[in-house]
Order: C-alpha cells, then sequence, then structure tokens
C-alpha cells in the first residue's frame, strides 16, 4: 500500500522533462532489445547454414583415379568394329581387373586385392559405358577417370585422419603408399559428382545419390498437389462462401483446425492401417506418400484459403449482387480470383511443409533400402527427407556430407517454395494498389 | 402527381431478436427522387436494402410484410432476386468498383445477362453508361486502366455507371456522397438531377441540404419507424410532426 502511495507522489513530482526522458529510454531499450532478437536469430540461422554448408558442399565433388585403359577386343571376347549390342553383352570383368592392377604393379594377390579396394565397386561399368558411348575406342588405348572408393575419397577430401594406428584405419599402410604415389603421379582428381543426383541409393557412398529421393519426393508432392489442392480449394469456397452458419458448420471450422495441429505422424499411422492394411495399396511408394501427404496438408490449404476468402471486402460481393449476379457468380467471378494468390501462396507453403515431412514416410515404409529410380509412383521409392534420416544413420564416413548435402538440396527447395508464395502474393497486391 | 413505382405495406425487418424496421409503409413515385433521412441507426439502410432484397445475404436478417414494385410483390419466394437487382441496381455508400479494368467494370453487369452480344454493342453499352454517369468525358482515353485507381468521386461515379449499365428502372443510393469531398458531392447531386428524368431514385443522405437539393419526396425515419413522409418542400418547411422538426432543425440526430 505505501508502496504504491510512494510511486504516485514519484511520479508527480517528475517533471515533464524527467517524463520525456524516461519514456525516450524506454523506446530505446525496446529497440535495442528487438535488434538483439533479431540478430540472434540471425546468428543461429548463420550457425545452421555454415554448418551444414561446410559439411555438405564437398559432396558435390568427387574424386577420381585416372587410368589407362586399353579395349582390347580379344579380352573382350568381341571383334573389332563390334557393334553397340555386341559391346552390351560382352563382359567386362577382365578388362577391368588388368586395367586396375596396371596402376601399381606387384604380385602378391593380397595386395592386389587392397589395389582393386582403391576404386569404386561401379568401376567395371564405368568402362563398360566409355565404350559404349562411343564405340569407337574399341583397339585403343584411352585415359579414363575412374571414381575412387569411398575411403580414398574421404581421404583426398582430408576427412580421414591418416596418423591412425593402421588396425584402427581403413585404409591401409600399402593402400596409402598407392594413394601417395598417384598423388605424386598427379593420377588423383576430383570432379562434378553427377552420381550424386542421378544415382538412386547404395551401400556404397561413392556411388550413393539422391536421384531416387528426388524423384520419389517429386511424385509423391504431385499426388499431394493434385489431390488436396482441389478438394482444399472447393472445401474453403463451400464453407466460407456457401455454408449456413450454424453450429455444424462450426463444428466443421474447429476440426479443420485441430486436424492442422495434429502431428505428422498421426497420418502416419492412419495411413499405414488403412491405406497399407485394409486398401492394400503397395508400401514404400509415392502413390501412399502423396495421399498421406495430401491428408496431412488438407487442413493447412484450407486455413489459409479461407483466410484470404475472408479478407476480399464484403463490399465486392454487394458489387457483384447488386448489377445481378448471382451468388455463384459473384464467389466465382470476383472472389476467387481475388483470393487466388493468397490461396496459391497458401498451398506452396504447405506443399513446402509436406516436403519436409518425415515421419509419416518412415511409417508408411519409405525407409526401405532402394536402389532403383522409381518410374512410376507406384514403384518403391524413397523421399528426400527420408533419406537424409537414412543417411545420417549410416556407419561409412561418405555418408556424412551426403547428408548435409541432401538437407542443403532440400533446404534449397523450401526456400524457392517460399519465395514463389511470396512472390505471387506480392505481386498480386501491388497490381490494383 | 406521378405514378407509384414502389410500395411497402407493413414492412418489418429483423436481425435475429433485433427489430430493425416497424411497419414501414411507404410509397415512392416514379421517376423521382425520394430522400430518407433520420440518425444512424435508425433503419434507412435496412429499408433500401429490402427494396433489392440485399439483406437475403445477411443470415440472420428475416423481412415480413410487402414491398411491389409495379404492383407486383417482390417478397415472394417465385420472383428470381437475379431478376430483381437487374431492374433495381444499386449504389453504396463506399465507392466499391471491382478491382478491374474501368471497362469491365461497366461490362460486366450486361455480360452476365446476355445483354450486348457483340464487342461493338458492350462498347456502345459502356459508352453510353459513361455518359449517363458524366464519366465518359474523363475516363475515355483509359478504359482499360483498373478502376480502382480513379478518384474517390470518379470511382463512385463509375459505381452508378456501372448500376446504369444494365438499364435498370429503380436505382438506390446509400449516402452515396459520404465519402466525398465537396465538388465531387456536387457533381454526384448534378448527375442525380439528369438521372431521375429516367430512373425511380432512393437516396439515403445525412445532409438535410442535399435532401432539399436533390429529392421531391422525403420520409423520416427513427428508431425503425418512419415519423413522416410527404413532399419534400413541406417536409423541411412546416412537418407535421414534432421529432421531424426537431431532427432537421439539427437538435438531435
Ligand atoms: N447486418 C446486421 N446485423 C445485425 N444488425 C444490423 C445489421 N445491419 C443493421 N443492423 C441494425 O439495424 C439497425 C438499422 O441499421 P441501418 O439500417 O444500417 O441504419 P442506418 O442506415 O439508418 O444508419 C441498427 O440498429 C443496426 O444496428
Ligand atoms: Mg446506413
Amino acid at each position: 500500500m505505501w508502496l504504491k502511495e510512494l510511486l504516485k507522489n514519484i511520479e508527480k513530482n517528475m517533471t515533464k522533462e524527467k517524463r520525456l526522458k524516461k519514456r525516450h529510454n524506454a523506446e530505446k531499450r525496446f529497440r535495442f532489445y528487438g535488434l538483439a532478437s533479431i540478430f540472434l536469430a540471425l546468428l543461429f540461422v548463420l550457425i545452421l547454414v555454415q554448418n551444414i554448408f561446410s559439411k555438405g558442399s564437398s559432396a558435390f565433388m568427387k574424386t577420381a583415379i585416372n587410368v589407362e585403359v586399353f579395349y582390347d577386343p580379344e579380352l573382350l571376347g568381341v571383334k573389332n568394329g563390334a557393334t553397340k549390342d555386341e559391346i552390351l553383352e560382352a563382359d567386362f570383368f577382365d578388362i577391368t581387373i588388368e586395367t586396375l592392377l596396371k596402376t601399381f604393379p606387384t604380385n602378391n594377390l593380397d595386395e592386389e586385392n587392397q589395389l582393386i579396394d582403391l576404386f569404386t565397386t561401379d568401376a567395371e561399368l564405368e568402362i563398360k559405358n566409355a565404350l559404349i558411348n562411343n564405340s569407337n575406342l574399341l583397339g585403343k588405348t584411352v585415359s579414363l577417370e575412374i571414381t575412387s572408393s569411398d575411403d580414398i575419397d574421404q581421404l583426398h577430401k582430408g576427412n580421414y585422419p591418416r596418423d591412425l594406428p593402421e588396425e584402427r584405419r581403413r585404409i591401409s599402410n600399402f593402400q596409402l603408399s598407392i594413394y601417395d604415389n598417384f598423388l605424386e603421379n598427379k593420377k588423383i582428381i576430383k570432379n562434378f559428382n553427377n552420381y550424386f543426383f542421378k544415382n538412386g541409393d547404395s551401400r556404397d557412398p561413392e556411388i550413393a545419390g539422391i536421384g531416387g529421393a528426388l524423384v520419389g519426393s517429386f511424385y509423391s508432392i504431385l499426388i499431394c498437389l493434385l489431390l488436396s489442392f482441389p478438394i482444399a480449394v472447393l472445401a474453403s469456397i463451400y464453407l466460407e462462401e456457401f455454408a449456413p452458419k450454424n453450429k455444424i458448420t462450426d463444428f466443421i471450422e474447429i476440426n479443420i483446425n485441430n486436424l492442422a495441429a495434429v502431428p505428422s505422424i498421426v497420418y502416419g499411422l492412419l495411413a499405414l492401417q488403412i491405406l497399407l492394411a485394409t486398401i492394400q495399396l503397395p508400401r514404400s511408394t509415392p502413390l501412399v506418400a502423396g495421399i498421406t501427404l495430401a491428408l496431412m496438408t488438407l487442413p493447412r490449404i484450407i486455413i489459409p484459403c479461407r483466410a484470404s476468402l475472408k479478407a476480399v471486402p464484403p463490399s465486392i460481393r454487394e458489387g457483384a449482387l447488386a448489377v445481378g449476379a448471382s451468388k455463384f457468380q459473384s464467389v466465382f467471378h470476383h472472389v476467387v480470383p481475388l483470393a487466388l494468390p493468397g490461396t496459391l501462396s497458401g498451398t506452396i507453403i504447405g506443399l513446402a511443409q509436406a516436403l519436409g515431412e518425415t515421419a509419416p514416410l518412415i511409417l508408411i515404409g519409405m525407409v526401405a533400402f532402394v536402389v532403383d529410380i522409381p518410374s512410376t509412383p507406384i514403384d518403391p521409392s524413397s523421399s528426400l527427407p527420408v533419406q537424409v534420416y537414412l543417411w545420417s544413420e549410416s556407419a561409412e564416413r561418405g555418408f556424412v556430407e551426403k547428408t548435409s548435402a541432401t538437407i542443403m538440396m532440400l533446404l534449397s527447395f523450401l526456400i524457392v517454395m517460399n519465395f514463389l508464395a511470396v512472390y505471387l502474393r506480392q505481386k498480386f497486391e501491388k497490381r490494383w494498389n | 402527381m406521378s405514378d407509384i413505382k414502389i410500395k411497402s405495406k407493413n414492412l418489418n425487418v429483423y436481425y435475429g431478436n433485433k427489430q430493425a424496421l416497424f411497419d414501414v409503409n411507404l410509397d415512392l413515385n416514379e421517376k423521382e427522387v425520394t430522400a430518407l433521412i433520420g440518425p444512424s441507426g435508425c433503419g434507412k439502410s435496412t429499408f433500401i436494402r429490402c427494396i433489392n432484397r440485399m439483406n437475403d445475404v445477411i443470415d440472420i436478417c428475416k423481412v415480413t410484410g410487402n414491398i411491389e414494385i409495379d404492383g407486383i410483390e417482390i417478397n415472394s419466394k417465385e420472383l428470381d432476386v437475379v431478376s430483381l437487382r437487374e431492374r433495381v441496381g444499386m449504389v453504396f455508400q463506399k465507392p466499391n468498383p471491382f478491382p478491374k479494368s474501368i471497362y469491365d467494370n461497366i461490362s460486366y453487369g450486361p455480360k452476365i445477362h446476355g445483354k450486348g452480344e457483340s464487342k461493338n454493342e458492350l462498347d456502345e453499352i459502356v459508352e453510353n453508361s459513361l455518359r449517363k454517369a458524366a464519366l465518359w468525358e474523363e475516363v475515355k482515353d483509359r478504359l482499360n486502366e483498373p478502376g480502382t485507381g480513379l478518384s474517390g468521386g470518379q470511382q463512385q461515379r463509375l459505381c452508378i455507371a456501372r448500376a446504369i449499365s444494365v438499364n435498370p428502372e429503380v436505382i438506390l443510393m446509400d449516402e452515396p456522397c459520404s465519402a466525398l469531398d465537396p465538388i465531387a458531392t456536387a457533381k454526384i447531386e448534378e448527375l442525380i438531377d439528369e438521372l431521375k428524368k429516367t430512373y425511380t431514385i432512393v437516396i439515403v443522405t445525412h445532409s438535410m441540404a442535399q435532401a432539399v437539393r436533390v429529392s421531391q419526396k422525403t420520409g423520416f425515419f427513427h428508431l425503425g419507424k418512419l415519423i413522416e413522409v410527404g413532399k419534400t418542400e413541406k417536409i423541411f418547411k412546416n412537418p407535421d410532426n414534432k421529432m421531424t422538426q426537431d431532427y432537421i432543425t439539427g437538435r438531435f440526430g
């Protein structure tokens, strides 16, 4: 009580100047707090981006070893001047072994095995593809860049400690000496890692890529869009413009908001029960993923869509009605076009969320190890966020950079989508004002 | 004495439980301007919105009683609201052009009613409507620019042109000048004078001076009741009712 009195007195005794100063100080302090929070937020984002970038950027390059290949027709078992089909049939195993062994002559069988281990398991395929792409090479000696094994790749990128004792290293002393020899002879190069974009998943990090995950994510999001957009837009228009305002619509409204807040894993469980167990759709497929994500995205699109319908001023509706437009015409000629940019940006943001969704996809079996790139939405497939999850669980060192690189890809898609959403909204707002 | 165009009989309007109009009986003459005056919230807007059944849009609004236009009941279920609104145009308090071009603003009404089949016909309707709304000279060179880019007064005349475009018989105006400056207001009043040769006009206004200037007949509303109605001259010179007297002399409202 006395404290209140005291404060009152102080307040009274304060001169006008003092009060002004106090107000200014308060404003200054508030500005400082605001700036400090923005600075902190930016700092966190920077740390995150820096962390991902520093780990992930090396994944876009791969290490390769220069080798000399002699496309010996005899060894391949084909005639000189063989056609493409004949080359396709040929066995490249012997020629591969011979080529790789030539890079560092040794007589010891164990050492030969260690030498071959420096190259990717796909070396045979790379040698074969080079000839298929250019059948003129038959009978000639050419130099090829053969992708190195994951261990050499990591060693070359400096991610692998070579000062560990040998028994704790995946690379033997002998292999290290070959590597140093290659390095000295400038046989080791770095080139663009096209495998990262074009290949499916693999147990060998050097040939593992996000191709399958990209296609899987694309199909899933496409199906999600095709299902959720029309349903959400029609539901919003009906609820906002035509439905009577009563208990039932109130109930629906509340539950749409509830559904938007339901954790995504619940949708995964639902899909597991209904889509996989009951309807027996093929598991691990973009089809099921798309339907699941659509269920999850529906309320998240309906909410911004209704908001943008609501934001169209009633005077526009009245104007249309007053010249004799029917309710239907006033909605579809005037209100919906005006609400469209908001609707689209809401949809894009909803899809961006769906793109990053992991938990429900894990439940519907998209964690399966899929090597092939899906050609239809009913082929088993992975998706970008699940690929991140899968690789982050893998023991091989090479998957660390791939995990971060995949996150980078995912983030860039999300950023592009969000920019698109903002752009759409702003462009339209500018048009008439 | 001109013919009666619109006749309301025992009109009652409710918003939910709240009654907004009480037994309004009011006759509006053809090709004449009728002004409705009264303090805010007395039901003027509610009344004119009954004439084109704009209140249908409001869920909680219930209308009982009759309104006849040319002797035909408009509150009946059989009557098509769309064709009613084609005959009874409306101009709102705040100009509300569509966020489209000036041309599209005017051509929209005729288009949805199947008037103006060809581009030429539409062009003609647009030009005529804009001329009647005294806006043609100002906008003829920029018909493709957005209607929302015009000044407030021009926007309101655009809305009048839009109402005219479907060739109505009645034009309802709900405080059409309340958002405009005096010069724009003068233009609209001039326009109303011209329009009454062709259309039956009902105008809600807060300005006594405006009512005197533009109308031939005036109705005074208070708390949802039509207190007094008569020739404008009479209402403003020697009203029968004490309340009307108080209102027009500015003692309340
Ligand atoms: N949409 C509505 N919902 C509920 N009450 C309304 C609505 N529109 C008007 N009213 C009420 O009806 C009465 C008359 O309003 P209105 O016709 O707008 O008066 P005026 O135009 O004369 O100012 C007011 O008391 C107002 O509160
Ligand atoms: Mg009003």
